[in-house]
């Protein structure tokens, strides 16, 4: 994983985190959250069709991702999304001309207090007329015919000028449309105000464009195969225009893949294991022989000297958002308070002394615990060390602040399905046999263990035929189990992962996000409990898909305290919110 | 100043007269200022809802308390209606060090025809108590609720006051009103804005016959509010000004809300932020010494993008500026 894309991955998450807060701020509504590059309200997934915003947050520029949050916070304050949907039209092209109408009307009803957001939805929308324009996609038919709707929609609804680089280009589709929308666009700008009134017109300018469209595409038919081929490439990216329910699982961006599986979806019991027979919990240092243990404690060792981080501050800045102040007992000696009858006697004696009273004492208290499961799998070998030296000086300094922590990780007996996988052979591959290997879940350090004690335990990590294949979704229902069990009251759980769950035979002998969704089932059953915070962190990896609180760190490089200062404003943040 | 006790309110106001607001409500006054009434500041505005609230506190003698977040002006409310009333007003911070002999009143040593004598001198809630005076506790919240069982008996319209230390029982004049204010309703730090704030005894909170929210005004009002305390900005660039500065504010309380940021602008720091820009001449110089250098460096990225939102202008905090 290169750092340049764990970087982009860093600003995606950064320019998430803005304009998220700018739509909660902006909307009032404080359930709003990006996973996976689209906004979620709780658990649901507020898409964004209009053409023009529908943009990347992991390359589009800071001032476009601004832009569709503010058309997002508008279409969140004026548009009632079940009226909108129960009118929206089936046929593809003309849903898209709603969708795209139904924003500009919302986009002209910004408050007028708010200069900067008018400022900013205007600056977007001739950017992307210009990119849409330049990028060719004018040069089709029926892309020209949409560029037009748009340009002129917008410019009837705000009042102004079309764009004037392009205003040759529409001039003629313009006039060809003007007769038969001048009343429907009329009514746009008069009903700007009322979703109500305005779907009509809408709905009329929709079904313009779909039949304009329809009529063209059967003249061609008929004639000219030749064109058709020329703007094969407009061609293409107008059917993208169409596709709406795409999931962002883009592979050029790093961000965690996903999408539905079908074995989970209809299989009856939900998740399945196809044998728990090998499945095994171990303790991870007895794996390891005792001379290696120490030869890892002393690499770990080495290389934390090498990083420079500051534990001690890591632990004041843990105090700080784990700590609450609570009164315990007494503290003597005070020069002011209530009067300790002790020292009346060194009153008499010495009647100077002034200390002779005593107070309440207040004493920050971490009752927390927290639980670092490492993904163990394959991949992960490479970053080992450092994930080992990240959980080494968090633990450290957990223990400094006085929480509790742990150390897990799972990972999995063998490759590509072990011993089940041999008996399902046996059996004659019976179908959908649900999750098909021997996980194998290590305790590095168990709670009830200070850092001194299970130093070298910690250092088990570094040893690199632990890392098989990974079933998260298991992993982090066992870690739930285990922190549910403890009585400290604030309970975290922070995943350390490098990439979705894999697991080459189950995913073969099911579909490909079996494992995948069900980490997802796991993680939002336990988020409705409540009663663990759930955080992840990505190496190198977007993980919003799955998690909801998620950092992408850059392990590739060293750890330096910016790194836990993040992790530390991820853990407050969770509990500023909770 | 001797006759205070002997004082009554003599005359009726109209409530749309004084306040300015729409009702035919006449409430009594006293016709004669004296020290103890607050200065009349004509620049305030009346909150109708609360107003009201307080209002029958005077007139129907009715224990109010007024809760709000911080700089609503919920203090300043119950003074200025005292004001516009000529009713007497004592106002008492409370904190987590006054005690009851702060109160009720102490034993002191004093000098009297030469001799040293002890002598009872009472507390400002039996001096209250006996004239017609509206005390106002203000921070109620920060009082320690056992000290805070002072003041049961009197929370009652007709409740008797014993002194302990004289074995006298005082009966409260007819005139003498009761208010406070606090941050929280009784229930402690909630959102980590009041450090400090106790956890109330609910058997007392009970005996507040009324409690009125002041929350944050519409924006209109507040750009009004904003205008009259800072009269230079009353031109038509400075009106725009004004609300461009009272909607960031409104951004910061909803972001607050959401659990963005961890601190938000208070009416009253808009209006510092207002005569800042006086000083400095440059709204966004003056933001950032009245408002932004008290966030937590983190979150100035959030409020940046409030400010671009509001102002069309780019803070130095802003992300990403390519």
């Amino acid at each position: 994983m290169s750092s340049n894309v764990q970087q982009q991955a860093r600003r995606q998450q950064q320019v998430e985190a803005l304009c998220a807060a700018a739509i909660r701020a902006l909307s009032g509504r404080s359930d709003l959250h990006f996973r996976g590059k689209q906004l979620y309200q709780g658990e649901h997934r507020l898409p964004m069709y209009a053409p023009h915003h529908r943009i990347d947050t992991a390359v589009a520029p800071f001032a476009d991702c601004r832009a569709a949050a503010d058309g997002m916070a508008l279409r969140l304050l004026y548009s009632d999304a079940e009226l909108h949907r129960k009118s929206c039209p089936e046929k593809p092209v003309a849903r898209l001309v709603f969708e795209l109408l139904e924003q500009l009307r919302v986009e002209t009803q910004v408050p007028a207090h708010l200069p900067g957001m008018t400022a900013n939805l205007e600056q977007r929308f001739s950017r992307w007329s210009l990119e849409f324009h330049r990028s060719g996609q004018t040069e089709s038919s029926s892309g020209l015919l949409i560029y037009t709707i748009a340009q002129m929609s917008w410019s009837r609804l705000n009042a102004r000028q079309v764009l004037e680089e392009t205003e040759d280009l529409i001039e003629s589709t313009r006039f060809s449309l003007a007769s038969s929308m001048g009343l429907a666009l009329a009514g746009l700008r008069h009903h700007r105000h009322d979703q109500v009134a305005f779907i009509p017109h809408a709905q009329a300018v929709a079904k313009l464009v779909d039949e304009t469209l329809e009529s063209w595409q059967e003249g061609e038919d008929g004639s000219n195969h030749e064109r058709q081929d020329d703007d094969d490439d407009a061609q293409q990216n107008f059917a993208l225009l169409l596709d709406f329910d795409q999931e962002g699982d883009d592979e050029r961006f790093a961000s965690a893949r996903s999408g539905t599986s079908k074995a989970l979806g209809e299989s009856r019991q939900g998740y399945t294991v196809y044998t728990t027979a090998y499945d095994r919990e171990v303790v991870a240092s007895d794996l390891v022989r005792k001379a290696q243990l120490e030869e890892f404690r002393q690499r770990l060792d080495t290389g934390i000297a090498e990083q420079g981080i500051n534990v001690p501050r890591l632990a004041r800045q843990l105090a700080a958002i784990l700590a609450t102040p609570q009164y315990d007992g007494w503290q003597y000696g005070e020069e002011e308070g209530r009067i300790d009858g002790r020292r009346l006697a060194q009153l008499v004696s010495s009647p100077t002394e002034r200390r002779l009273f005593y107070q309440d004492r207040q004493r920050p208290v971490a009752d927390c615990m927290v639980t670092l499961l490492v993904d163990c799998s394959g991949s992960m070998r490479h970053q080992s060390e450092s994930v080992a030296m990240l959980a080494d000086c968090l633990i450290r300094a957990l223990d400094i602040a006085g929480g509790r922590s742990e150390l897990l990780g799972f990972t999995t007996n063998a490759w590509n399905g072990g011993k089940p996988y041999q008996e399902w052979m046996r059996q004659g591959r019976p179908p959908a046999p649900g999750r098909l290997n021997e996980v194998c879940h290590l305790v590095f350090k168990e709670a009830d263990r200070g850092w001194r004690r299970s130093r070298r335990d910690i250092a088990a990590m570094l040893k690199g035929n632990l890392f098989r294949e990974g079933v998260d979704g298991e992993a982090v229902d066992w870690a739930c189990s285990r922190l549910l069990a403890r009585e400290e009251q604030r309970k975290i759980l922070i995943v350390i992962s490098d990439g979705s769950p894999s697991d080459t035979a189950t995913n073969l002998t099911n579909d490909a996000y079996y494992l995948d969704n069900h980490l997802k089932t796991v993680l939002a059953r336990q988020e409705r409990q409540g009663e663990i915070d759930i955080l992840g962190l990505g190496v190198g990896l977007d993980l919003s898909p799955f998690y909801r609180h998620s950092l992408a760190t850059d392990m590739s490089q060293a750890l330096d305290n910016h790194l836990f200062d993040e992790i530390v404003q991820l853990i407050a943040q969770r509990i500023h919110r909770s | 100043m001797t006759d205070l006790a002997s004082m009554k309110p003599d005359t009726l106001r109209s409530v749309r007269e004084l306040f300015g607001i729409d009702s035919d409500l006449q409430v009594p006054a006293f016709s004669q200022q004296n020290d103890y009434v607050p200065e009349v500041d004509e620049a305030y505005r009346f909150n109708p809802d609360v107003t009201l609230a307080i209002l029958a506190g005077f007139t129907r003698n009715r224990r109010v308390m007024v809760q709000g977040l911080h700089g609503t002006g919920k203090s300043t409310h119950i003074e200025q209606i005292a004001a516009r009333l000529n009713w007497p007003c004592m106002r008492v911070n409370l904190d987590g060090h006054i005690s009851r002999l702060d109160l009720v009143g102490k034993d002191a040593i004093v000098v009297r025809n030469g001799v040293q004598v002890t002598e009872f001198q009472e507390g400002i809630v039996p001096w209250s108590l006996q004239r017609p005076v509206a005390l106002i506790f203000d921070e109620y919240d920060a009082g320690r609720p056992d000290v805070m069982f002072v003041i049961q008996r009197i929370l009652e319209r007709d409740g008797h006051f014993s002194l302990l230390d004289q074995n006298r029982v005082i009966h409260p004049h007819p005139y003498f009103r009761l208010f406070s204010t606090a941050n929280t309703v009784g229930l402690g730090n909630m959102s980590g804005l009041y450090q400090g704030a106790q956890v109330l005894n609910h058997a007392q909170i009970d005996r507040w016959n009324i409690v009125a929210k002041l929350d944050y005004l519409s924006a209109e009002e507040e750009a009004a509010i904003v205008l009259s305390r800072v009269p230079s900005k009353d031109t038509a660039q400075g009106h725009e000004l004004v609300a461009a500065m009272v909607s960031v504010a409104n951004l910061t309380r909803k972001g607050f809300a959401a659990g963005d940021i961890s601190t938000l602008m208070s009416p009253r720091t808009v209006i510092t932020w207002a005569e800042n820009c006086e000083i400095f001449r440059d709204p966004a110089l003056a933001f950032r010494l009245s408002f932004l250098n008290k966030c937590d460096a983190t979150e100035r990225q959030t409020v940046a993008e409030y400010y671009q939102r509001c102002f069309g202008q780019e803070l130095d905090e802003a992300r990403f500026m390519e």
